[in-house]
């Protein structure tokens, strides 16, 4: 059974994953010239238009900006995982990310609540990103729950 | 510094559709995807009254099928233009307005457009088959690969489920809304002997016990996957008034585009579809707005994003579209029919060409029982990829 994508990206997209699975700390490229964010890594700068660029540690603290729960999948991989909840998460610097909701009852998911994105490393380049809620802790029990699924 | 429309665009009512070809909407065709694009494509050049020796021009879909083979294949000997709009769903009409600044600047005298694929057998492979040689190539597929698919989004549903459950949770958009959509392809689909859903009518119960696949969307917010090909053969009105057919006038078009248009996530507002930028750069072009439509082909991959691209439209103001869609008024005998031909929802999924090819059989009033009487300008939209946009407003041109 093919397994969950894991992504093999390169260039821009490739630097950020190593920032993130080398510190184990969420990452967002920010220009060095006006200290805009963004996400996901650009060239150039879409505020300055600088070439210049680092990618800067972040809390990962923001708030949900969109969600959807998946109650079917097309891929084997994912079958044991529904109904799965997918975040898109708007970081207080302003980027947005997406990542899996670790949530005890994810149908009650809302847009606004306060939540924060944390990296668990898959491979040497690639953390998955899963987004814990502020308000709704995740037992110790689910947490092993998603941990033994993921495996 | 803004960017208006030119004054005095040289394009509205220079060009127009001579010539429509469609093959059946199928769950299974026993011919490849060049197979089909080349009947759909004779049938359309042959409609027009012409021959492919007529044929100069030639914008091919954004995959699947190149230009070149198709012009070796059907006899086009001297091909002045060639070009393909990047942009899934939205780029047979957005092909129009490359087609009309061809004709109008005499680059190019009758141009064929033409889509069509596999969307039914690609997935679901026959044991001999062979692999689709040409895919599409947008960048937006790398996104989806780091950003997107880890998290259990694949494909197209579950990355627009992202956005469309921020429409429906901000404006409180009912089910029901999305299921007057459903319910209207469904309704026109049966009075279409092509129509993949002919036979198999949808009520308001039967769409609300639909499942989920990813929330907002339920199955039967999705459209059908099918086989099939669609083309168009456009040239000079001028030319199109000595052949067969009404000529099917183009009064004006545009694309527009969120951005980044390759990353759905983080635009300013993840509502704003490419068709709120194209939507006013066309009606200024054409001298119309929806207003003056009197019938629309929408783009109708799911059903939510109908509802989106008639407030980018105009016809409603952000989440009015569920009140808009209530009481009849997008089926046929209301003042806006949408996807008289059941759309991708209920005749197939043809890359929105099937909406351009059932507008032009409107305004030749060729379209039999789901004919929209007296129809004189029709409306179609093109939506594809991550939310890109396309317009086109066309004209009976009998006048």
């Amino acid at each position: 059974m093919p397994g969950k994508v894991i992504p093999q990206p390169d260039d821009l997209t490739l630097e950020l994953f190593q920032a993130i699975a080398s510190t184990g700390q969420m990452h967002v490229q920010q220009c060095a010239d006006c200290g805009a964010y963004a996400h996901p890594p650009r060239y150039y700068c879409a505020q300055c238009f600088s070439p210049r660029y680092r990618m800067t540690a972040v809390s990962g603290a923001g708030t949900v900006y969109s969600h959807t729960l998946s109650h079917y999948t097309t891929e084997p991989a994912w079958k044991d995982d529904v109904p799965y909840a997918t975040v898109v998460v708007e970081l207080d610097e302003g980027p947005r990310i997406v990542g899996a909701a670790r949530h005890p009852d994810p149908a009650a998911i809302r847009i606004g609540q306060r939540v924060r994105v944390v990296p668990e490393p898959r491979t040497d380049e690639f953390s998955f990103l899963t987004v814990e809620f502020d308000d709704a802790p995740v037992s110790e029990a689910a947490a092993a729950a998603g941990e033994a699924a993921d495996a | 510094m803004t960017q208006g429309a030119p004054e005095a665009s040289p394009i509205p009512g220079r060009m127009a559709i001579a010539g429509i070809g469609e093959t059946g909407y199928l769950r299974g065709s026993d011919q490849s995807v060049l197979q089909m694009v080349l009947a759909a494509s004779m049938a359309a050049i042959t409609d027009a009254g012409l021959t492919p020796a007529d044929v100069d021009g030639i914008l091919p879909p954004p995959g699947f099928v190149a230009w070149d083979e198709i012009a070796a294949h059907l006899g086009v000997r001297n091909v002045r233009y060639t070009s393909t709009p990047q942009m899934g769903g939205a780029s047979p009409t957005a092909a129009l307005l490359t087609a009309a600044m061809a004709i109008s600047a005499g680059v190019a005298h009758t141009i064929l457009v033409p889509i069509g694929w596999n969307g039914y057998s690609a997935l679901r492979p026959r044991p001999d088959a062979r692999p689709s040689k040409r895919r599409f190539t947008a960048a937006f597929f790398e996104t989806v690969r780091n950003f997107y698919a880890p998290y259990g989004l694949r494909s197209a549903p579950w990355w627009y489920a992202l956005y469309l459950q921020r429409y429906v949770e901000l404006y409180g958009v009912p089910p029901e809304a999305a299921g007057a959509v459903a319910l209207a392809c469904r309704a026109h689909a049966q009075l279409n002997g092509k129509a993949l859903m002919r036979g198999r009518p949808l009520t308001m119960d039967d769409y609300l016990a639909s499942p989920y696949i990813t929330e907002p969307l339920r199955k039967l917010d999705c459209c059908v996957e099918t086989d099939c090909a669609a083309a168009v053969v456009v040239t000079s009105t001028e030319r199109a008034r000595d052949l067969p057919h009404v000529p099917v006038v183009y009064l004006g078009g545009a694309e527009g585009h969120a951005s980044p248009a390759d990353e759905l996530t983080n635009r300013p507002d993840m509502l704003r579809l490419g068709l709120y930028e194209a939507a006013p750069r066309a009606f200024a072009m054409a001298g119309v707005t929806a207003a003056d439509a009197d019938f629309l082909q929408i783009y109708d991959c799911f059903t939510h994003v109908v509802l989106l691209q008639l407030e980018a439209l105009g016809l409603a103001g952000p989440g009015g579209a569920a009140d808009f869609v209530k009481g009849g008024t997008i089926e046929l005998g209301g003042r806006y029919p949408v996807n008289t031909h059941g759309g991708l929802m209920s005749q197939g999924h043809c890359w929105g060409m099937n909406h351009v090819v059932e507008a032009a059989r409107q305004l030749r009033h060729e379209a039999g029982p789901a004919q929209v009487a007296d129809c004189s300008v029709g409306l179609v939209t093109g939506y594809g990829d991550l939310g890109d946009g396309s317009v086109a407003i066309l004209a009976r041109g009998d006048a």
